[in-house]
Parts: structure tokens; sequence; C-alpha cells
């Protein structure tokens, strides 16, 4: 912890500094819906924020890689014209939780690998992360605690945390310093409070318990072990195919690819939209076959996609922990349950505790 | 090249549909750039004897003179558009199945319901060809549009294979469940941009089941939220009756 990278800001100015942001570029930030439900969403002053939230319906994702996206312009006048098309924003997304920055993290690793996904990698330059702590659970569903994802450690430009005074700002790039120096409502952190964030920190392990029943490192043997699992089976009576699950989780990136013209029938724009391997037509291909026709399939697909295949390609765990699967499933289908499940079934089988 | 002729027509409907594209406000006047209308009862009253380019079929099927009426139409149509959930799932009208044909037609008429013979409700579908289908109770204007340009380019329209919901989460709507309410939305078809979650009302299931519809794990949800299962069956018989004639 070096000093100079932290800085501190009172309490009652929290709605001061996001105003401050608003003439900088546009300002998302968590709001109300109601129901417990939160959207980011663009804000115009800071009393539209709720500090204080639970897991957005939809990720900050969107923001990364939007829900609908126009990739390419065409025009058919006398011959064909081609354009690709790159949409971007400058924009700060504030009160981002660690969950979601482990979220684009993720994201990050995919679409960098080859090949190169070029928009969402000039979109991720245009934004601003600014993150809230969690000094505790948001709710029961969250299982940040078990992938790491409970704590700050890179992939944001300023990270505020509430300690008992005042929010400790850690600064960690220098489009995070730029926002810091545009005010002068910040003062300089002290050795005191770097203190009280440590002990912060020591107290939040106690808080933050291992939410499954195994270790990270257990992953690779135990997935490995339950492709067969009759956790699957169940799933088939249980799931409706909704897609809910992966449009709201952070680590979901699957794609369509759809065209559409205007009502001249001479100019169009191609453009992808967001689509789920949970989803009827996601892996029927010409002929009709379909490769993933059982909604057991599709669960099974989906947890190893979150447990198992990246663990392998990239060295990392595609969930964050955040619970939004869970809390958005009117099934109850419910990912710790789910792994737990498939934690006990292994055990009977294979005589091996994973914890 | 001359603009393709396109005509409307209605059969047991509430000619809804129709007062939907009527509205269709700004776009109409692009469309009458591309399209030459040539029938369509609800706004004009000229007729037309020749060959139609494309056909809009509003209503569903119900008696022999509707079943001759839309053959004659089906012979003189290129292209053959069923127009709203009555059109391509039967709809409403066909709750009308779930009774005796003699019952409805006395509930109806009375004694003389002899003089107004009925059939069981049909989808147009189930008495001639179909080439495209724009589902809805009422149509969703903007899928209207897209299925006529993908008609003018030749072009097949696939309705989405997917429930509402998929559509309902990426507009980041709060959840008919969360908020203590039921919402066909899990098993019904997508394609109208979860237009009355949008508006703060449930869906009730207007595009008719999904493709491939979890119905029985559907019922285990409502048990979670203690509604009983005939409610589910009666939302599903409201839409989807003609189904059984497929
Ligand atoms: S949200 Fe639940 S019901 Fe919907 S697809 Fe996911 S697991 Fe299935
Ligand atoms: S799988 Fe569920 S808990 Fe994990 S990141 Fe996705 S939505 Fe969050
Ligand atoms: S899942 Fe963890 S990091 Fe995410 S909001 Fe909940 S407590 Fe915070
Ligand atoms: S409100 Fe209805 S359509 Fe939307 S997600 Fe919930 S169940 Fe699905
Ligand atoms: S939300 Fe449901 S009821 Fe409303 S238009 Fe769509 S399918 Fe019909």
């Amino acid at each position: 912890m070096k000093i100079e990278q932290y800085k501190l800001l009172e309490k009652s100015l929290l709605k001061d500094f996001i105003n401050s942001l608003i003439p900088i570029a546009n300002v998302y930030a968590p709001v109300s819906k109601g129901f417990n439900n939160y959207v980011f969403q663009n804000i115009k002053s800071a009393d539209e924020v709720s500090i204080k939230y639970i897991p957005t319906i939809i990720p900050p994702k969107k923001f990364f890689l939007p829900k609908k996206e126009n990739i390419l312009q065409f025009f058919i006048e006398d011959e064909l014209k081609v354009e690709p098309v790159t949409e971007y924003e400058n924009l700060i997304i504030f009160g981002v939780h660690t969950c979601d920055i482990a979220g684009i993290k993720c994201l990050n690793m995919v679409l960098s690998d080859k090949p190169k996904d070029t928009a969402y990698l000039i979109r991720k330059k245009h934004v601003t992360i600014i993150g809230i702590e969690c000094n505790d659970y948001c709710d029961e569903y969250a299982s940040c605690s078990f992938v790491g994802a409970h704590m700050p450690t890179t992939g944001y430009d300023l990270m505020f945390t509430e300690l008992s005074e005042y929010f400790i700002v850690h600064i960690h790039s220098s489009k995070g310093m730029d926002i810091i120096e545009k005010t002068d409502i910040f003062k300089d952190a002290s050795i005191a409070q770097l203190e009280e964030l440590k002990i912060l920190r020591n107290n939040k392990m106690k808080i933050f318990n291992n939410e499954i029943p195994t270790e990270r490192r257990y992953l690779p043997d135990l997935f490995d072990r339950s492709f067969n699992a009759n956790v699957w089976k169940e799933l088939e009576q249980k799931c409706l195919s909704c897609g809910n699950c992966t449009a709201v989780c952070p680590t979901c990136y699957c794609f369509d690819i759809k065209e559409e013209v205007d009502l001249t029938l001479k100019a169009g724009e191609r453009y992808r939209v967001w689509f789920s391997c949970q989803l009827d037509p996601f892996a029927k291909v010409a002929g009709g076959h379909d490769f993933r026709k059982e909604r057991s399939a599709r669960q099974r697909h989906r947890f190893y996609r979150k447990f198992r295949y990246h663990i392998d390609r990239y060295g990392m765990v595609f969930c964050t922990g955040c619970g939004r699967c869970s809390r958005t499933c009117m099934a109850k289908i419910n990912l710790k349950e789910v792994l737990t499940s498939l934690i006990r079934e292994s055990e009977a089988k294979i005589w091996r505790k994973w914890l | 090249m001359s603009k393709p002729k396109v005509a409307f027509f209605d059969f047991a409907c509430c000619e809804g549909c129709q007062l939907q594209v009527a509205n269709i406000g700004e776009p109409l006047i692009d469309l009458l750039d591309i399209v030459q209308v040539v029938e369509f009862r609800e706004v004009m009253s000229e007729k037309w004897d020749g060959e139609f380019d494309v056909s809009f079929i509003e209503g569903s099927i119900t008696d022999e003179h509707a079943v001759e009426r839309i053959k004659k139409i089906r012979e003189r149509s290129k292209i053959l558009v069923a127009l709203g959930s009555c059109a391509t799932i039967g709809g409403v009208n066909g709750m009308k199945n779930s009774f005796p044909l003699e019952e409805v037609g006395k509930y109806v008429y009375g004694e003389s319901y002899k003089f107004f013979p009925t059939l069981q409700t049909k989808a147009v579908h189930q008495v001639v060809p179909v080439d495209y289908f724009i589902n809805g109770c009422p149509i969703y204007q903007p899928e209207f549009i897209t299925v006529l340009k993908c008609i003018l380019q030749g072009i097949p329209y696939y309705v989405p294979e997917y429930p509402v919901c998929v559509e309902c989460k990426l507009n980041e709507n709060v959840c008919m469940y969360d908020r203590g309410l039921t919402c066909m939305g899990p098993v019904t078809k997508a394609g109208c941009n979860s237009w009355c979650i949008n508006n703060g009302n449930i869906c009730y299931g207007c595009r008719g089941l999904t493709i491939n519809p979890n119905t029985e794990g559907f019922k285990e949800v409502l048990k979670k939220y203690n509604i009983p299962e005939d409610f589910l069956i009666k939302k599903i018989e409201m839409y989807n009756k003609c189904k059984e004639l497929d």
C-alpha cells in the first residue's frame, strides 16, 4: 500500500464528487427500480444514485458489449458499399462492485484473445471504472468469496472504500488520477486510514466465508468427474430455458449476428445481439439438427463454461460469484445449491472429500 | 418496376391488428413508397379484382364461408401472411373449441342457431398454406415492418424461437415475479420486445407458446408462488387452444 495512491473523501461530499463527474462524461450509476432491483443508468444528478445496492439486473458488461451493436453499414444502390462501424462513447461507470470488475476482466481476457474484438477494445479505452468496495455481503445469493472476487485487486481506475469517517479512494490509473485532480475535494490519506483499511480487509475475511463446500483448486477435478451427474438431469425438469441466467451473467458473451435494411431497401446495417446457450435455436444447425437439445445439456454447458472450460484456456474461473443467475431464475435454480449438490453427489460416488 | 400490390382481409377477429397497421404513424409514408395498397377495408373502400402480390390475413377461420373465401384469396395471392394471433394461432377465438359446437351456437344465437352453421376455430395455416407469420394480439408494429421488409426482399422471417423473457431481460425490466405477479413470459414466443412488461403489465401470452415450452416446469414454478395449476391451463388455453388441430 503506497500512501500516495490513496486519497480521502468526506462522506458528506460523495454526492458532490458524483456531480463533479457529470460535466466530464456520460455517467452511469446504480439506480433503484423498486422491488430491490437496480439498473446501471445514465444519471443527471447524484440524487438518483443508490450507493448501497445489490447487483444490478444486467451487469456493466452492457457498456463493453452492448446488447445490440451495429458493426457494419451497407448500401446497395448501383454497387455494394460496405463500411465497418464502431460505436463508443466516453463514459464513467460509478459504483461498480468488485464482482462486476472481475466480470469485465473475464471479458477482457476473451475479447483480446485472437481474433481480437477491435470494437470491444476501442470501447473499453473510453470507459472509466469507479468501484465501490462491499464491506459486507449484498445478499445470500453471492458467492464472490469462493471465486476471490470480494476484494479489490485490479481492473478499476478508482476504488472507493467506506471507512468510519471517510471514503478512502485507491487511485489505480492515470485516468483515475485525472478525475481526482479535477476537483479539490479530496484530502491526502494518512497512515491511520491505511491502517483502518487493513483492519477492514482483515475483518472482511471473517465476514466473507467460502460459500461453496470446496476450494477453487478442486474445480477441474470435480467437474471432470461430473459430466454424467444426476444433478444435470434434475435441471432438465426445472429449467424453463428462459435465458435469464445467461443474459444477466457478467461473463457470458455469446452473440448472434443479424441484418436489417431500412425502408428504402437500399441501405441497412449488420448488428450483433446477445444470445444464449440456454435458448432453443442456439445450437441448431442447417437441417434442423440440434447439438444441445436437452435442457439438462444446456444447463450443464452453462456450468462447465463457468467452472471448467476456461480454467484450461485462460487459467481463470469464469464466475464472479455475483449471484445474478440465482436471483433472476424464476425456477429457483441456485448456483450455490447446484455446486453443492454436485459435490455431494460426487463424494458419494468416489469416496473423496472435496474440502 | 411497379410497386407490389398489397391487400388486407379480415376474418373472425376484432380488426385491432389492421388498426395497428393503419396507426403505424410516420413509417406509413415510407411504406407507401414501396408498396401499393389495393384493398384495406379498414381505411379505404376500393376493391381489386386481380392478383395480389402480398395478402395480409387477419382473423381465424370459423365457418364454411370463411373456408371458401380464404381459399379464393390464397389462389389470387403470391404471398399470404397471417396477421395477428387470431390468424397465426387461432387466438382467443380458439376458446370456442373447448365446447361442443351446438352449445356454442345456442349460446350465441339461441334456438335459431341452426341457421348459422359454424366450425371449430382454425388458424389460417390450418386451412391454406401460409408464407409468413406475424404474431401478437395485437401485432407489434416494428415486427410488422420487419416482416414486410423480409417479404419485399424475398427472404424468410424467422419468428424468435425463444421466450419473451429474453427481450424482457435485455430491457432491464423488474421481473413480474419479483413484483409478486404471474407472467407468461417464460413460455411465450418473443418478438414483441416484451412490449407489455415494458409498460408495466404482465405478459398474458398473446403470441402463443414458444416452440418448446417446459409447461411441466412452469407448473412447478407457479406452485412455488402458490398459484393453482388450472390458472396456467386457462391462461394457455386463452390463446393456444387451436394448437390441438395442428
Ligand atoms: S434463469 Fe433459470 S429457468 Fe431460466 S434458463 Fe436459467 S436456469 Fe433455466
Ligand atoms: S454464473 Fe451466476 S454467479 Fe457466476 S458470474 Fe454468472 S451470474 Fe454471476
Ligand atoms: S457478490 Fe460480493 S462483490 Fe458482488 S455485490 Fe455481492 S458482496 Fe459485493
Ligand atoms: S417479467 Fe415476465 S417476461 Fe420478464 S423476465 Fe419476468 S417472467 Fe420473463
Ligand atoms: S408481452 Fe406477452 S402479452 Fe404482451 S405483446 Fe408480448 S407476447 Fe403479447
